[in-house]
């Protein structure tokens, strides 16, 4: 038995060594200290259904990254990337502890962690305090302003549009159609509430009142609240939530008022948000949803076709399923920490280089097309996606398909 | 019961002021709302079916308490494993009408998540029998998170999808009576829950067994005296409670969208509505169970609903002040004591 192992372990290094001098003696490139990437969305919790494509976008750019050997430097020095994953639980304590263990122990070079805003609130003090870059998959916009101070946090950027954003899309969309006032109808979360008060920002500009609002709990078969929608006499409804929860309450209204226009905001975004009402109720419902959701149907001009397409193409031969724009958030998240490492000569010590990602990613990151829009990194704006970078899509056979403005009428 | 004390004649009217008071209060909020019939119509026929399905959890912790005195916590898990596993024994591909797949899978998860429960109580509580209820009832909170946590394994964070039984389809049949909707999966949930509720009323009056579970709950000590096997019972007890846990789940698959997380919110409602329905008979676990239903939508309704969750629990909190034993339950249980209940 023994040996027989033996004499197979034998042919096989005969057989290795044979392969390695049959090789074409090119050059091989230098090779440096491997790099590391510090990543961790929410694979459970309840951020989990927003943090499991960021989390296999994460494996998948890994095996990229793996296949290729690495990231370049200015100098060609050529360098292997490691993505230390961790799973924040969507958990503030746990993400916490995860980012102080990437940062002392693994000594990652950037993180990459937080799916949402809370969680991604309390890394920002860690990441600050230990002067690392940190990239959040989260929306909120105080992760990278401090709303007190107006302060550009200097360590924190991000790569998720905010509520306000969404709601700007959802205002232009009922002064198109000519409606005056709507109902609100949100998911009583963290989320959920924020679409409320940011839409209440944004519908006031606009001149739109919001006749009625009220919060459901996620986990509701009944929802009273709807008997308000008859009686207040709002002429479309605006919901402010995400799977399942946005699906279940979609149903009940259309069982209610079936006649009733429903606009959905861009936490939506997925296939889950339509197959968990069923095509035929989703018919017609409208939202501002990143790209990559509707990327076939883009017109050929836009710079971020080519990307969306081929990450979409990738996620999908990955996990099998289709893509989606959480995922998005970060792939854009972990390219551009790719990308700043690329920019980093060999030989500098790890706070040098944690110092040189920053100044990269803040004064380097310009016209860069990812999926969530085209990036234009700034010391006044750690973010720099408008609305715009959202597109207006609507439900037609049970896809996503775009629905620019000049089709609302 | 001894529900017209002499001594305080408070205490009888306690229940109908208190019960006018609040009607009022909800006439007059909802009255600013412009509520009118069809809207209250509305909130009672939605609260009934969301109070069904908590009578039907409501049942599960009653029969374990009933029989072992513990509270079992890990009631919400069963429901949980009976949406998920109809779902996932119906996502099977299977050369059959839709229809078939359906029933197919409700045996299948009801069967499967009955041999759960019964391992739960012989791998859990069956070593720990000697122990006091506390440390019974900690063990199925432990028992749920465990459970939970499997679930969130095997299934993963995403939601899924279980037809409606009448249309076999996402979108339900829905019935209009002067603007008022009502959905056809409720008269399943009515349906199932009177069915069940017809079954366990004869169980426990008419069958031997069913009598030699009662008298485990009377008197454990003379239960045994006579012969009935305690673990026996405690063993079947735990197998009707997850079976009608897995039912419970199954008949509101489809108005939710069933992931591994929806045991806690059904269980902790389903535990309220025993309790309001004082824990003794399955009949006190559906009027609790209805009337915690129908209170949390009404005033949620007229409210905000947000704070629906709200209600419920201000509501086990009042009950366990004024009215401890419930809606059925005696004055004193004397199960504990070994004395003898009937007063």
């Amino acid at each position: 038995m023994n040996s027989k192992i033996s004499k197979l372990l034998g042919m096989m290094v005969v057989f290795t060594l044979a392969l390695a001098s049959c090789a074409p003696k090119t050059p091989a490139p230098k090779v440096g200290e491997t790099y590391k990437i510090g990543f961790a969305p929410a694979i459970t919790g309840g951020g989990a259904s927003l943090g499991d494509p960021e989390h296999q976008t994460g494996k998948m750019l890994a095996e990229q990254l793996n296949a290729s050997g690495g990231v370049t430097g200015p100098d060609g020095v050529m360098h292997p990337v490691e993505i230390v994953i961790y799973d924040t639980e969507s958990n503030p304590d746990a993400s916490v502890s995860a980012v102080r263990k990437m940062i002392e122990e693994d000594k990652v070079q950037i993180v990459v962690a937080g799916t949402t805003s809370g969680v991604s609130m309390a890394i920002v003090p860690i990441a600050t305090e230990a002067e690392v870059p940190y990239i959040s998959m989260a929306s909120a916009g105080a992760i990278v302003k401090d709303p007190a101070t107006s302060e550009v946090r200097k360590w924190v950027f991000k790569t998720a549009q905010d509520n306000y954003a969404s709601a700007k899309w959802q205002a232009e969309y009922i002064t198109a159609m000519g409606w005056t006032s709507v109902c609100h109808i949100y998911q009583n979360s963290g989320y959920g509430n924020d679409t409320f008060k940011q839409a209440g920002v944004a519908f006031g500009e606009a001149g739109i009142t919001i006749a009625y609002s009220a919060a459901y709990e996620s986990a509701a078969t009944e929802f009273p609240e709807l008997a308000e929608i008859g009686t207040s006499g709002c002429e479309a409804v605006v919901v402010g939530a995400i799977p399942p929860a946005s699906s279940t309450v979609s149903v009940a209204i259309r069982e209610q008022y079936p006649d009733m226009p429903i606009i959905h905001g861009h936490g939506t975004c997925n296939q889950d948000h339509i197959d968990l009402m069923s095509a035929e109720v989703a018919e017609g419902m409208v939202s501002p949803c990143g790209k990559v959701m509707v990327g076939a149907t883009l017109p050929d001009s836009d710079p971020q076709k080519a990307v969306v397409m081929q990450y979409a193409d990738d996620y999908a031969a990955f996990t099998g399923k289709p893509v989606n724009t959480f995922g998005g958030h970060g792939w854009d998240a972990l390219m551009l920490a790719v990308n700043a490492l690329t920019s980093l000569p060999d030989g500098l010590d790890l706070q040098a280089q944690r110092a040189a990602i920053r100044d990269h990613l803040e004064g380097s990151v310009k016209g860069w097309p990812g999926i969530s829009g085209v990036y234009n990194l700034s010391p006044e704006d750690h973010f720099s996606l408008d609305y715009k970078s959202l597109v207006f899509v609507k439900v037609e056979d049970g896809k996503w398909v775009y629905y620019p403005p000049e089709s609302w009428k | 019961m001894k529900l017209f004390s002499k001594e305080n004649p408070w205490r009888s009217l306690r229940l109908p002021v208190i019960a006018l008071a609040l009607i009022l209060v909800i006439l007059v909020l909802g009255g600013q709302k412009n509520f009118g019939t069809v809207q209250y119509a509305q909130f009672i026929l939605d609260g009934l079916r969301g109070g069904a399905i908590y009578a039907m959890i409501a049942m599960g912790f009653v029969i374990v308490y009933n029989v072992t005195g513990v509270i079992n916590f890990a009631q919400g898990a069963f429901v949980m494993l009976g949406a998920m596993l109809a779902v996932t024994f119906y996502e099977i591909e299977m050369p059959l009408p839709i229809a078939l797949r359906l029933i197919l899978s409700v045996i299948l998860s009801i069967g499967v998540t009955t041999i759960i429960g019964l391992l739960v109580e012989r791998l859990t509580i069956h070593p720990a029998r000697f122990s006091s209820p506390l440390t019974l009832i900690i063990i199925t909170v432990g028992v749920f998170i465990s459970l939970q946590g499997i679930a969130l394994l095997v299934w993963g964070p995403n939601a899924h999808i279980y037809p409606s039984f009448t249309t076999l389809g996402m979108a339900d049949k829905v019935f209009r009576v002067n603007g008022v909707v009502i959905k056809a999966q409720g008269f399943w949930i009515w349906g199932v829950t009177a069915l069940v509720l017809l079954l366990l009323a004869f169980f426990f009056e008419k069958t031997l067994l069913g009598k030699a579970m009662r008298a485990c709950a009377i008197n454990r000590r003379a239960a045994r005296l006579v012969g009935i096997r305690f673990d026996r019972m405690s063993m079947l007890a735990f197998g009707m409670a997850s079976a009608l846990g897995a039912l419970g789940g199954i008949i509101v698959a489809p108005l939710l969208r069933p992931s591994f997380d929806i045991g806690l919110n059904l269980g902790l409602k389903g535990f309220v509505a025993a309790i309001i329905g004082g824990l003794v008979s399955p009949l006190g676990a559906v009027l609790g169970g209805l009337l915690l239903g129908l209170l949390e939508n009404v005033t949620a309704g007229v409210t905000k609903s947000g704070m629906r969750d709200i209600y419920a629990f201000t509501l086990l909190i009042l009950t366990l002040l004024f009215r401890p034993h419930g809606l059925l339950g005696a004055q004193k249980t004397a199960v504990e004591s070994g004395e003898e209940s009937q007063p």
